[in-house]
């Protein structure tokens, strides 16, 4: 839109020297806001707790004075070295990777057969199970989980992964159903129905006329249903034991038992590698999580 | 007062170059039709006076001022919009206020100045409805009040009438013309479609590819277009332009010969002339050929044969009729005839 | 599409969320009517060197026996909704009935551990929300005008802290404003008192989570208006400028009321998001100033020697309660909507 662009020759764009000065600073602002604590953190990751907790000057972070009396050098790996092999993250690491996978696959297999029925039938009970879906998705997860515990110590399938698993997944349908439900609205219904007077049964037609354009939608969907399950910290940290706990619930667990000096590094290591895969996502999925973000948003 | 004057504008996005060394120069009152397919840089040129766009070299003068750099707001203007630009949260009556609200005219006279643009559009009964409750007409009329609730310098027109269906269009120009010689101010206003542009136009502006073609008075760009782009898209049927050469005052191209042309030019010309200035006869025609096609249109048939790569077409009386592969034989007098440059398409001069 | 087909692309995803979404809130209907069994007593004598002493304690055996056998409790019916830990309908009336004026009962009722939980969470709900839309909005305004190389870095770096997990977000600001971190530093050097602390006062540790809570979210409102400035419809804004609206005319008339959908849709998220805040006031240690009501039913559960499920489900019961009262104008709208279609 026309709108403040800077193409300085446009009269109708034109803006004052001070509010173009203005607006820049204030951008870099809130890019200093967003940005510089990770920076921080990430920097502050290689120092020893004397440096990054400085009580003298806050230079000693970016200096290193301790560091380098500790450990010879201006940078240490100790505290990913004491998190990773000491304290075991690499094993939550991993069951983040087993839950995030299989949380997202599952979702996205039930989420896209739901939605695309959802999409296409007209009958009034679709607009019933979206605004249940709606409400569930309102539902805060502790109180969820609430409901669980007790069962589930019955039944006996407490602490194990898949649990968590089908917990996550469930707990994540709401959300995919609305997100596929749009996306499927905006994919012709000519598409399906000239498959269908083609020959096709409703399941044909969706295999091969849908699914081969559904990707983008899926996609974008599937990268809100990995950082949901990525991202978990309530379900995770109540459903799993200490010893199959996911990366989040570990990270807590590593600010109960870091009062000593030196492991509250242990926990800033261990941030800074649970920061470090999304960041990776955001680098590769912007453009995919941006358009995620505002799907909901333009069905309303 | 109110002329407004274009000084060699060019118009260049990076390598592309939209408008091209323009002048104009639109006297105060009048109403100037910007004509040409789209693409060929007349609806940037009308941006460029409402200072939508910036202009990359040149002059554009608002009465005796300069107004290259001064954003829309700061130019004394009025334009309706293709798609009308309607503010959707606001009822007719605050959109047509709209101007005066942020122009800082004095409140006490916002009323008079809205209701009298409101019954000059005619919107008596809906000024209370949103946009979104209106027909396309009417929206059309909304947009068309807001541009005459102030007197600006200049109408800055850009297609009002293309999203409007085919009955509605010929009313709402005739609403268009009878408003602007009621309020007598300069108009600009851009079309594609060559009949709004003849009906409306004090003076038109053919262009194409970013360059002015030809500017006249309606009966000027139709009696003597200045070049074969003229020719081909002023007029309905386009006039028919031939393929040949000249020598001698006589033209020949495949399956036709005409004598006795004024013109001492000689070698490959194009040759054109109107399909209503021309007719069918029974013998000695200029043009003989089995027939094309041959379409009723009411108030004329029309007959077309194929010459060389292209038609030619000749419109006759209402009630002749052919079949279709029937030879026929049709008359193009000298006196129709226009000739213009094979090369470079420009108008040859006939005594 | 028939009902048959229908169901058939359907159930597996109905199933998940009746069964783990449907079936939980039921589960914790049915819980908060228990309390924890009593604990059995048994006299046992110790004997020692000096003599042996009678000493009384919890019969283990009994205990798992009555657990196995009705293992969600013993019936109490509403009592747990009333009691002390959630409405407190005694204590409130006592409070309201001996308390002097209304300062005095508003600080007495703010030490009923629902009703501090609750009046957090409302605050923080209704505090960050409006926050999240307003400076959504003012970066996405100022970001659509900067010069476009610009614009693809500033999208990449906003989005890190809406994407960033919750608990790791709020641990990363909350060592960075530790009296020792650099934050925390500044801020004792700006304020020039080597004693201050974010944590120690339960006001800073409210608007150091109300700040973590815009951190967070304004991103999410930046991106959905960025991507709604992108289709401003250009004609009207046009006619704008022709018409002679400045810019902020501009704004206030043609983009704001354009944007205003995607303000109700971000401000729906956020209510939903902004009321189950829980991740940060762990992250921030700050549960001893503010706790939230998912906060609460987490402490209960995580109670060491037993859960408290009777307790921790009548609190989700009312926070479910409030939910839905949150989402009642939405529900309600799009009911008249679908309707209207329909």
């Amino acid at each position: 839109m026309a709108l403040f662009q800077t193409s300085s020759d446009n009269p109708a764009a034109q803006k004052s020297t001070a509010l173009a000065v203005l607006s820049v600073a204030f951008v870099l602002v809130w890019l200093f806001i967003a940005a510089f604590p990770f920076l921080w953190t990430a920097w502050g990751s290689f120092k020893a707790e004397g440096d990054f907790f400085s009580r003298a000057d806050w230079m000693n972070a970016i200096a290193g004075p301790a560091t380098t009396a500790q450990t010879g050098g201006a940078f240490t790996l100790d505290g990913y070295r004491g998190a990773w092999i000491e304290k075991e993250f690499w094993r939550a690491a991993m069951n983040t990777g087993i839950v995030t996978l299989c949380v997202t696959m599952i979702s996205l297999t039930l989420g896209t057969l739901g939605g695309y029925a959802l999409a296409r039938s007209g009958f009034r009970y679709t607009f019933w199970i979206l605004i249940a879906a709606l409400v569930f998705r309102a539902m805060p997860h502790v109180t969820l989980v609430s409901g669980y515990l007790l069962p589930f110590f019955q039944l006996n399938i407490w602490g194990y992964l898949p649990t968590t698993i089908i917990v996550l997944v469930a707990i994540n349908q709401p959300f995919t159903l609305w997100m596929l439900h749009s996306f499927f609205l905006s994919i012709p219904k000519d598409l399906d129905e000239a498959a269908m007077v083609d020959g096709c049964t409703r399941f044909q037609a969706f295999r091969l006329a849908i699914i081969p354009v559904m990707w983008p939608g899926v996609v974008t969907t599937g990268l809100f249903s990995f950082l949901l399950a990525y991202n978990d910290f309530t379900t995770t940290s109540m459903l799993l034991t200490e010893t199959n706990a996911t990366m989040i619930p570990k990270i807590n667990s590593f600010l109960g038992s870091t009062q000593e000096e030196g492991k509250v590094m242990y926990a800033v290591a261990a941030v800074v590698s649970a920061i470090i895969p999304l960041f990776v996502l955001i680098m590769f999925f912007q453009r995919q999580i941006v358009s995620g973000l505002t799907a909901g948003a333009v069905k309303g | 007062m109110a002329r407004l004057q274009l000084k060699n504008i060019n118009k260049r996005w990076g390598d592309f170059v939209g408008v091209k060394d323009l002048n104009l120069d639109i006297a105060d009152e009048e109403f100037l039709v910007l004509l040409g397919p789209s693409g060929c840089g007349k609806s940037t040129t009308m941006r460029m006076i409402a200072g939508l766009e910036g202009v990359s070299e040149g002059e554009i003068l608002l009465g005796d001022q300069v107004v290259n750099h001064l954003p829309p707001k700061d130019r004394d203007i009025s334009m309706v919009f293709q798609s009308y630009g309607l503010y959707p949260n606001l009822s007719v009556y605050e959109n047509i206020r709209f101007p005066l609200r942020v122009r800082r005219v004095p409140k006490d006279q916002h009323d008079e100045m809205v209701m009298r643009a409101v019954r000059m559009v005619e919107l008596e009964d809906f000024m209370h409805r949103r946009p979104a409750e209106l027909s396309g007409g009417q929206r059309q009329r909304v947009a068309l009040g807001r541009a005459i609730v102030r007197k600006p310098t200049v109408f800055l027109m850009d297609e009002p009438l293309s999203n409007l269906d085919a009955k509605l269009r010929v009313s709402t120009r005739a609403q268009i013309k009878n408003l602007q010689s009621k309020l007598k101010v300069t108009t600009v206003y851009v079309t594609h479609d060559q009949i709004e542009a003849m009906t409306l136009a004090d003076r038109v502006v053919v262009m194409n590819a970013g360059e002015i073609q030809q500017v006249g008075t309606p009966t000027e760009i139709y009696n003597t277009p200045a070049n074969t782009f003229v020719a081909s898209f002023i007029g309905s049927p386009a006039m028919n332009l031939i393929d040949g050469r000249i020598d001698g005052g006589t033209f020949t191209a495949e399956g036709m010969t005409i004598k006795g042309l004024k013109t001492r030019h000689s070698g490959p010309v194009t040759l054109g002339f109107r399909a209503e200035d021309a007719d069918v006869c029974e013998a000695d025609g200029q043009i003989t050929g089995p027939v094309y096609s041959v379409e009723l249109l009411g108030d004329a048939t029309m007959i077309t044969w194929r010459q060389g790569g292209a038609l030619v077409s000749i419109k006759t009386n209402k009630d002749y009729r052919a079949e279709i592969d029937q030879t026929v034989t049709g008359a193009i007098p000298t006196e129709i005839c226009h000739l213009f440059d094979a090369q470079t398409g420009a108008r040859i001069a006939q005594d | 599409m028939t009902h048959k087909e229908f169901m058939a692309f359907i159930w597996p995803s109905l199933l998940a969320m009746a069964l783990f979404i449907a079936v939980p809130i039921i589960s914790v209907a049915y819980q908060s009517m228990f309390v924890e069994h009593e604990q059995i007593m048994i006299e046992t004598e110790t004997c020692g060197p000096f003599g042996c002493t009678p000493e009384v304690a919890v019969d283990q055996d009994a205990m798992r026996k009555v657990r196995e056998d009705s293992p969600a409790g013993r019936f109490n019916g509403l009592d747990t909704y009333t009691n002390s830990s959630h409405l407190a309908t005694d204590e409130i009336t006592e409070i309201v009935a001996t308390s002097e004026n209304f300062g005095e009962i508003r600080d007495r009722i703010m030490n009923l551990p629902f009703y501090k939980a609750l009046i957090f969470t409302l605050s923080y709900t209704f505090i960050v929300t409006p926050l999240v839309i307003v400076f959504g909005f003012i970066i996405a305004v100022v970001v659509n005008s900067i010069p476009s190389f610009l614009k693809g870095p500033v999208i990449f770096f906003s989005l890190l802290p809406m994407i960033v997990t919750p608990l790791v977000g709020s641990l990363v600001l909350f060592w960075m404003i530790d009296s020792r971190g650099v934050v925390g530093a500044f801020l004792q050097y700006l304020f020039a008192d080597p004693s201050l602390s974010l944590k120690a006062s339960p006001t800073l540790t409210w608007v150091t989570l109300f700040v973590y809570g815009v951190w967070h979210s304004a991103p999410f409102a930046f991106v959905v208006f960025y991507a709604g400035l992108q289709t401003v419809p250009s004609d009207t804004l046009e006619s704008s400028m022709v018409d002679g609206a400045n810019r902020w005319e501009q704004i206030r008339f043609v983009v704001m009321p354009y944007l205003l959908p995607l303000a109700t849709f971000v401000a729906l998220m956020q209510l939903m998001d902004n009321f189950r805040i829980f991740e940060p006031i762990i992250g921030f240690s700050a549960s001893a100033s503010a706790t939230s009501l998912s906060y609460l039913i987490y402490t209960d559960l995580r109670e060491a020697e037993t859960p408290l499920f009777g307790s921790a489900a009548a609190t989700s019961m009312l926070t479910i309660i409030g939910v839905i009262i949150l989402l009642l104008p939405v529900l309600f709208r799009n009911a008249r909507e679908f309707n209207r279609k329909a």
